[in-house]
């Protein structure tokens, strides 16, 4: 068998799995935008550009992609921040290193279901642990909400999410941090540098491609999160959490407007397709310079 | 010879404080979670939160397995995971050997193509697919969400073994030619034990995305008998509101099979993304 077909015989099951389950959809998603649709399964005329007039003239379009906006670029900054210093603790070698980066990963392999029941019942006004902590500190005298206000549950919820996520980030980022040669650090070390130096001397710039790498990376797994937020707030209050797949969601499965969930998820895609192409050029050819 | 470098007082300080830090916020949630589901109701509601509990009682539990289909939910978590888990490596493994080691014509940009998977909200997919699995019949059905499930881990695991693959060295294959096997048996025979690391740390991952999955799980499956743990835990805590204890019971289940899957074989998924997947 020439090599050729063989290759074909060896991706083809994967590549029909993906076909079916996310390249067609997507397809389908995209003849939805242009038609009149507003429950699953029904069909509906078709009419042109009509949808896309329509999302792109609503308020409550643009006041997502904005808090989608904010919530990425909060979230990718508190979690390479977090998963910086983790890596940085966890390249040192001490007793138990194994096991630390080993279970760091703990808030990653728990259903975000559970995510969120545990974070709802730490900062619950009815029990918990923090609102009873901060009584008996005395910081407030009673139970205080904390997804009361639009930006206060938008900041909680960046918490959780980055608390989820970082750990991940945490070990992409070592993997940065062993290909830095040691001979460099021990070079430096015996010349004099103390670590703060070797830090922003060596392993800051060998270190920034890594992270460029992994704020993309960050980028658009925040970008697509939507089990946490909905689970926790379901876009409120008054919409203050309300992201671009919050919104999806609830004009496809609460509005029934299925069409109009289509556009908003199309245009959506564009906009971070735009970036995931534009940003993987930009890291070729930087690798290639490396 | 080699002495082991002393850090100075006061950045080994530092150290561990971080390491403290660190180790807390990750750690100390899933601690009050944990001794939480033992303790005595009143003790769930204490004015001052217990680090250590003070009682100890399993009513959660028991009160958690005869109110709710619990035992059924976990049992379809875990049919779920393990068959996304195999049908991602039955797929994954032939794809990510021929992504790196065959030649064909529009090989890299499939590769590319593949993994845009991860640039869209998989949002999108949902309300397409949920028209498309009600013409097959598979609304109500475990096998859509591990179509579903495998899916989603597909690129990635693709992209990890590709990796894995280009480490062993060619000669190593390039011998095993020589001795005339096809190449599916060398892959199976030769290639597949020297990635093995690969393997365990793609297994971990499609296990815990499985695992972990709301979102399709909660609109694909109607009956509540079928409900996978993150939907059933879900419908429990909108009927439970405020009972911590039995919350807190249902949340240290949901964790317990990950915990295991990962005390087993978590260093292969954590080597795997540290030191085997080198971009």
């Amino acid at each position: 068998m020439r090599q050729g077909t063989l290759g074909i015989f060896l991706i083809a099951p994967a590549l029909a799995l993906l076909a079916a389950v996310l390249a067609w959809p997507l397809m389908s998603a995209i003849i939805l935008s242009f038609q009149d649709v507003r429950v699953v399964g029904s069909v509906g005329p078709f009419v042109g550009w009509a949808n896309y007039a329509k999302v792109l003239a609503d308020p409550v379009f643009w006041n997502a992609a904005w808090l989608s906006l904010v919530w990425v670029a909060a979230n990718a900054a508190l979690q390479t921040v977090l998963a910086l210093a983790a890596a940085l603790i966890l390249h040192q070698k001490f007793p138990g290193v194994r096991i630390a980066r080993t279970w760091i990963i703990l808030s990653w392999i728990v259903p975000t279901v559970v995510v969120v029941m545990i974070w709802r019942w730490l900062f619950s006004t009815s029990g918990g642990v923090v609102n009873p902590g901060l009584i008996g500190l005395g910081v407030i005298d009673r139970p205080m909400g904390f997804f009361a206000t639009p930006w206060m549950a938008f900041a909680m919820l960046v918490l959780i999410n980055s608390w989820r996520w970082f750990p991940f980030i945490t070990l992409m980022m070592l993997a940065g941090l062993t290909r830095i040669p040691t001979d460099l650090i021990e070079a430096a070390r015996v010349d004099g540098a103390g670590p703060w130096k070797r830090f922003t001397r060596i392993t800051w710039p060998l270190l920034a491609p890594t992270l460029t790498v992994l704020l993309v990376i960050g980028t658009l797994l925040s970008f697509n999160v939507f089990d946490v937020i909905w689970l926790m707030t379901s876009g409120g209050p008054a919409g203050g959490t309300r992201t671009l797949p919050v919104l999806i969601f609830e004009t496809a499965f609460r509005g029934y407007r299925i069409s109009e969930a289509a556009t908003i998820a199309v245009l959506a895609t564009a906009l971070l397709m735009a970036f995931a192409i534009f940003a993987t050029r930009k890291l070729a050819l930087s690798g290639d310079e490396r | 010879m080699t002495r082991p470098y002393r850090w100075p007082n006061r950045w080994a300080v530092l150290l561990w404080a971080g390491l403290a830090v660190i180790g807390g916020l990750v750690a100390l949630p899933f601690w009050f979670v944990l001794t939480g589901s033992v303790k005595a109701p009143q003790e769930i509601i204490a004015r001052v939160p217990t680090l250590f509990p003070q009682s100890f009682t399993t009513q959660h539990y028991d009160k958690l397995l005869a109110a709710s289909d619990y035992a059924a939910y976990m049992a379809n978590s875990v049919i779920v995971a393990v068959a996304s888990t195999v049908l991602t490596l039955l797929l994954a493994i032939p794809a990510g050997y021929a992504f790196f080691r065959l030649t064909f014509r529009g090989r890299d940009a499939l590769y590319r193509v593949i993994l845009l998977a991860y640039a869209f909200p998989s949002i999108v997919v949902l309300v397409p697919l949920f028209a498309m699995f009600a013409r097959w019949g598979l609304i109500d059905s475990l096998l859509a969400l591990v179509l579903v499930n495998t899916a989603f881990a597909l690129p990635f695991a693709i992209w990890m073994l590709r990796a894995f693959f280009a480490q062993i060295p060619p000669e190593i294959e390039e011998a095993a030619r020589m001795d005339g096997g096809p190449p599916l048996t060398i892959l199976r025979r030769i290639l597949l034990p020297l990635i093995a690391p690969g393997v365990g740390a793609v297994a971990v991952f499609a296990f815990v995305t499985s695992w972990t999955e709301y979102v399709f799980a909660s609109v694909m499956i109607l009956s509540d008998a079928r409900r996978t743990v993150p939907v059933g835990f879900s419908g429990i805590i909108g009927q439970y509101q405020v009972d911590w204890g039995l919350l807190l019971a249902g949340a240290s289940l949901a964790i317990l099979p990950v915990v295991v899957v990962f005390a087993l074989i978590g260093r292969w998924f954590v080597s795997g993304l540290t030191e085997g997947a080198v971009k």
